[in-house]
């Protein structure tokens, strides 16, 4: 009996191991067919508004909303640049752009959800998205009577999505701020590529480019295919080198330096403590052959620019376009 | 008669560094990017000659990746599993490790403090995390050895392991409550739950190897007291074993070789406990013996599996705690079953 | 001829506001073998403890004529050796392993080799329990007797001039029993030993022992000869029953078949 305790002891601490290493998984699944039904036109009297959104559930709201609640970071910044910014009564604990969301009450977010915590708020509508909350969780709240709109995007045409119809959400003057928006995105994302595609034309090699996610210290990671790193490298016609792998991966440090790429785009934080990112990169023991370090081709982007699924994607597209072929 | 015994185990400890050494250098011609075997050796043979190296990618790749990867892992695995067999001599106890005894999970804890306060030593980067690493590893020790001894003086088996349970869930809970708190560190700090060869320089491979030399020279000293203690704490005392003294030596060597690897390189679970097991099968529990043999144990089964995580599933990494897990897992399940089943 | 090898002088042993032994004051001289007699929960176990450094003490121990606290360890187990009552090893080592760990205190560096006492030592221990046979054999495969014969052998190969001994044959059947008192009393043949034993089968004592110390809840009663220590009255007295009126009882079970 003795023994089996131990051994049984051992297991579970295997388990535990074991446990710790899941949990990290990236993209979410496909996206499901969405649009908008007014009811009324968007004029004097408030009236039924109602969406379906990415994930196919349909929302519904009587009139725009009054009180938002959004959990992540993209969303909360969607609806600042729509406007809304005013109506926001709670935000998850990531979500840091622009600066005013500051002043707004934090809710916990991701796997420590709190309903409760988001149902004391009284808002309309809760924004969240499907890779950071469960279907538990949405449930929930729809059960607690409130609108929940996930923004599950995953390209930078589903983020327009996301957009017009979290426009067509917050009222007439968010919609007319959205179809600008995306407008806007459209036409910098265009002109970007017909940039870049005249600065390759002339049969010049298209530069590689590594998006390191996570700093060789803690193991590194690079964004593969699926990602909007990857999108973006696509349409500056820079080759992801690590385009073989699907969404954020944990690579090997020699396919880096057998990779070869002439850019690296590093999203490490700063702390102000010994070197900066740009400075560690090349700093690295063996680093010195990389193409993209001999030339001091490294760009550092921390603001998350090119992670979320934002108005902000223009801004990171055009920091790289700049970095690359020079302003 | 008993020499036949001996003499076994003296081949065995010559095979046993012919052995890492050939691991060694497959750990270092084999990685996620293919470089034929004779260039690896030119690369290797350019470099300790000092000779302008004609391929530089393949030889940034082997000398400065490869070549510290492949010595933090050897050394991390001599380490921890040199530790894990004292503790199990000391304690009597074949499950007492760095990650049973929560030894481990102190240590993080050490590191993640370390991290999340930015304690630096100045002049020294990264320094304040292994120095709490090793005070955290060793005041868990104190305080996990204290209170079993409270509880049960006879230091059995389930106490111990059942405290040390406690106090890793305990420790993980305040990991878990800085990182709630730490913010945008948080990646940082998730590494050493996870445990990861990707920090390996030459650097740390020289801490590595000045800590595993010293802990390792110092618990050698001590292999015929732990004899002794592996007999029974009792019997060593009536042997004329100063108890008190060697106790406090093993503890304080292994808590510090086990709180400098975590500093390197997170938390490895299962490689201080299965190698001594292993080790034990094929030399016997002769300390003299055995701790010699659970170093080179130790370093070939942790270059194994960091070679593994580095190629399985090549571009892509595996933590090497999932390849270590796995492995120890499995072999403590048919270690158990074919125990039980004999009776 | 009469050296006193082992003397206690006024010990006790608490265990938090617990006395566990109680002012005990006794001395082993040259060729005794003293018994410890008493019913459990008496402290005889609790003395050896306090001998060898385990239990904490007030009083003075002295170990031919010196404070054993200013003895270092390995000294005192080349004066004093302790075979225990029973044992549980964890892991495989050899009989003749177990046995060579007895001369840990005589050769203290473990780079030098073995000397010639070392393996004579050995050698005569190995001759005098019997147990050439099993040398090779791992000690988690032993009999009960084997294994008490291996730490009896480990005993001997340590050389002690005194040795403690807790119930040694408890565990083990009559023959054993008989062999492992047997084996001790030829040990004790030479000059400049002691043997003091705590036991519980009053017979043992009686055949066995030259003194006798009978204890009672820490505190010793009676101390001398065994026919004085274990008298019928003392005896009545310490264990609450008539003893060798019971023990007759016993014994006429058999003459009757």
């Amino acid at each position: 009996m003795k023994r089996h305790l131990a051994f049984i002891t051992a297991a579970v601490l295997a388990l535990t191991t074991l446990g710790g290493l899941t949990g990290c998984t990236s993209n979410s699944p496909a996206p499901a067919p969405s649009g908008t039904t007014t009811t009324a036109t968007p004029d004097a009297t408030p009236t039924t508004v109602s969406v379906v959104d990415p994930t196919g559930r349909t929302v519904t709201l009587d009139g725009p909303a009054r009180a938002i609640v959004g959990l992540t970071a993209s969303d909360i910044e969607i609806i600042y640049a729509l406007g809304a910014g005013a109506a926001v009564v709670g935000r998850g604990e990531y979500c840091d752009y622009p600066a005013e969301v500051a002043s707004v009450p934090v809710v916990q977010s991701g796997s420590e959800t709190n309903i409760e915590q988001i149902i004391a708020l009284k808002p309309d509508i809760v924004f969240m998205n499907t890779m950071a909350q469960s279907q538990e969780q949405m449930d929930k709240l729809a059960q607690a009577g409130i609108a929940v709109f996930v923004s599950n995007a995953s390209t930078i045409a589903e983020t327009y999505d996301v957009i017009t119809l979290m426009g067509d959400l917050l009222g007439a003057g968010a919609q007319a701020k959205a179809a600008s928006i995306v407008a806007t995105m459209t036409a910098t994302f265009t002109e970007l590529q017909a940039d870049a595609t005249a600065k390759i034309a002339g049969g010049a090699t298209p530069p590689s480019i590594y998006f390191e996610v996570s700093p060789l210290q803690y193991g590194l990671w690079a964004a593969g295919k699926n990602t909007f790193m990857d999108e973006v490298a696509t349409m500056l016609q820079l080759k992801n080198t690590f385009a073989d792998v699907d969404g954020w991966a944990a690579v090997s440090e020699e396919q880096v330096l057998q990779r070869q790429p002439d850019v690296i785009l590093t999203v490490t934080m700063y702390f102000g403590d010994g070197p900066t990112p740009v400075e560690e990169i090349a700093q690295r023991p063996g680093w010195a052959a990389v193409p993209a370090v001999a030339n001091g081709k490294i760009l550092n982007l921390t603001n998350n620019e090119l992670s979320r699924p934002g108005p902000r994607l223009t801004d990171g597209a055009k920091a790289l376009y700049d970095f690359v072929y020079g302003a | 008669m008993g020499l036949q015994r001996s003499a076994r185990a003296s081949l065995w400890l010559l095979a046993f560094p012919l052995v890492t050494l050939v691991v060694m250098l497959v750990a270092i011609a084999v990685g996620s990017v293919n470089i034929p075997l004779a260039g690896t050796v030119d690369v290797l043979w350019n470099a300790l000659t000092r000779q302008p190296q004609p391929d530089p990618m393949a030889a940034s790749i082997i000398v400065t990746t490869r070549l510290p990867r492949v010595l933090c892992a050897a050394l991390v695995g001599a380490a921890l599993s040199i530790g894990g067999a004292s503790m199990q001599g000391l304690l009597k106890n074949p499950l007492a490790d760095g990650t049973t005894l929560g030894v481990s999970s102190g240590a993080s804890l050490g590191a993640v403090i370390a991290l999340a306060f930015g304690v630096t030593i100045p002049g020294l980067p990264y320094s304040g995390v292994v120095v709490l690493s090793i005070l955290f590893a060793c005041l868990s020790l104190l305080v996990i050895l204290t209170l079993a001894y409270r509880l049960d003086s006879s230091l059995s088996t389930n106490t111990i392991i059942l405290l040390g349970v406690i106090f890793s869930m305990f420790a993980s809970a305040v990991v878990s409550l800085l990182v709630t708190f730490a913010g945008e560190q948080i990646r940082s700090i998730t590494f050493w739950m996870m445990g990861s060869m990707a920090s390996a320089s030459f650097p740390n491979a020289g801490l590595l190897a000045v800590a595993t030399l010293v802990g390792g020279l110092v618990l050698y000293g001590c292999a015929r007291e732990l004899n002794a203690f592996a007999v029974g704490e009792d019997n060593a005392r009536h042997i004329g074993v100063d108890v008190r003294r060697v106790r406090f030596t093993v503890l304080i060597a292994s808590a510090v070789l086990i709180g400098v690897c975590v500093s390197m390189s997170g938390t490895i679970g299962f490689v201080g406990l299965v190698t001594p097991h292993m080790m034990r099968m094929v030399v016997g529990p002769n300390h003299r013996v055995l701790l010699p043999a659970t170093v080179f144990g130790g370093a070939t089964f942790l270059m194994l599996a960091d070679l593994v995580s580095r190629t399985i599933f090549s571009p892509r990494e595996l933590p090497i705690g999932v390849v270590t897990s796995f492995i120890g897992a499995i072999f403590f399940l048919g270690l158990f079953y074919y125990s039980r089943k004999r009776g | 001829m009469s050296e006193v090898m082992l003397g206690l002088d006024g010990v006790s042993v608490r265990y938090g506001s617990h006395v566990v032994v109680d002012d005990a004051s006794f001395e082993l001289t040259s060729g005794d073998w003293l018994m410890v007699v008493g019913p459990n929960g008496a402290g005889k176990s609790t003395l050896i403890n306090a001998i060898t450094g385990a239990a904490r003490y007030d009083g003075v121990i002295r170990c031919l004529g010196h404070d054993v606290r200013t003895y270092s360890p390995a000294r005192l187990a080349r004066i004093v050796g302790v075979l225990a009552q029973n044992h549980s090893v964890g892991y495989a080592f050899t009989v003749g392993e177990v046995v060579n760990m007895g001369r840990y205190a005589h050769t203290r560096s473990m780079f030098s080799d073995r000397t010639n006492a070392d393996e004579q030592a050995i050698k005569r221990a190995i001759t005098l329990t019997g147990l050439e046979p099993l040398l090779d054999q791992s000690v988690l495969t032993l009999s009960g007797g084997e294994l008490q014969r291996t730490f009896l052998a480990q005993l001997f190969a340590q050389d002690p001039q005194i040795l403690l001994l807790d119930e040694p044959t408890n565990h083990l059947d009559l023959v054993y029993q008989e062999q492992v008192f047997d084996l001790i009393r030829e040990w004790l043949k030479t000059p400049g030993r002691a043997v003091l034993s705590v036991v519980h089968d009053l017979s043992l004592a009686k055949s066995y022992g030259s003194r006798a110390v009978l204890m009672k809840a820490g505190r010793i009663v009676a101390d001398g000869t065994v026919l004085q220590a274990l008298s019928e009255a003392n005896l009545a007295e310490v264990y609450g029953m008539d003893v060798f009126a019971w023990m007759r009882k016993m014994l006429q079970q058999w003459e009757a078949t």
